[in-house]
């Protein structure tokens, strides 16, 4: 079973068409080309698709790489 | 005009309209965009092709997802984020055109929705069908 990097690597592979993509916890939107604003919308609607879950803006704004954004699905995905 | 806001927005609203394109709108378009291909403005090469007509041009349709998005669903406060379209069959000037819209997705948090479209001609073919993404402003 892939694991959430994993699964996002995946989903940030095809939402930002960067088929190479590594992503690690430490991947922000400095590092990674192309995350820009409309694409973190494109992002986040993704996540919330493929996991079911929705996110509250004031969640999001926490968020300072994947890594923590690993650990809030980790935590919503525990709460269903 | 609609004026949804964000509250007002549930999964399964839809709406749709009618619309048709004559030769000279697709001539426009032409003129308008810069792609003259012959297959959508000279009715001889179009016919040679294999067409009964000019077809017309598939973005000319796509612009009903456009009214769509803007007049109906949200309406005013649209802002057109993205789409993904798939041309399924081709139309002709005079065709009477069925667009039609519903809510399948929305997301708080950025106050995005997502729309499943579709073109379809009176006698029941799918002109083409869309995902489209949309965002509100100013409200």
């Amino acid at each position: 079973m892939a694991s959430i990097l994993e699964e996002l690597q995946s989903i940030f592979r095809d939402v930002l068409d960067q088929p190479d993509l590594i992503l690690t916890r430490e991947s922000n939107a400095s590092n990674v080309d192309d995350w820009d604003s409309l694409a973190h919308i494109n992002l986040v609607t993704s996540i919330e698709k493929h996991y079911k879950i929705k996110f509250a803006l004031g969640e999001l704004q926490e968020l300072k790489n994947v890594g923590d954004m690993i650990d809030l699905i980790e935590a919503k995905l525990a709460a269903k | 005009m609609m004026e949804y806001s964000w509250s007002d927005l549930h999964i399964g609203l839809s709406h749709g309209f009618d619309a048709a394109f004559s030769s000279q709108d697709a001539s426009t378009f032409a003129a308008l965009s810069g792609d003259t291909n012959p297959l959508h403005v000279d009715t001889d090469y179009a016919l040679k092709a294999g067409f009964p007509g000019p077809v017309i041009f598939g973005m000319l349709t796509s612009s009903l997802y456009s009214r769509l998005v803007g007049v109906y669903l949200p309406g005013k406060f649209a802002l057109l984020q993205g789409m993904d379209i798939n041309f399924i069959s081709p139309c002709y000037a005079g065709d009477l055109l069925h667009v039609a819209g519903e809510v399948v997705f929305l997301s708080d948090a950025f106050r995005r929705l997502e729309i499943k479209a579709s073109i379809r001609k009176d006698d029941g073919p799918l002109v083409s069908k869309a995902l489209i993404r949309v965002g509100l402003h100013g409200n």
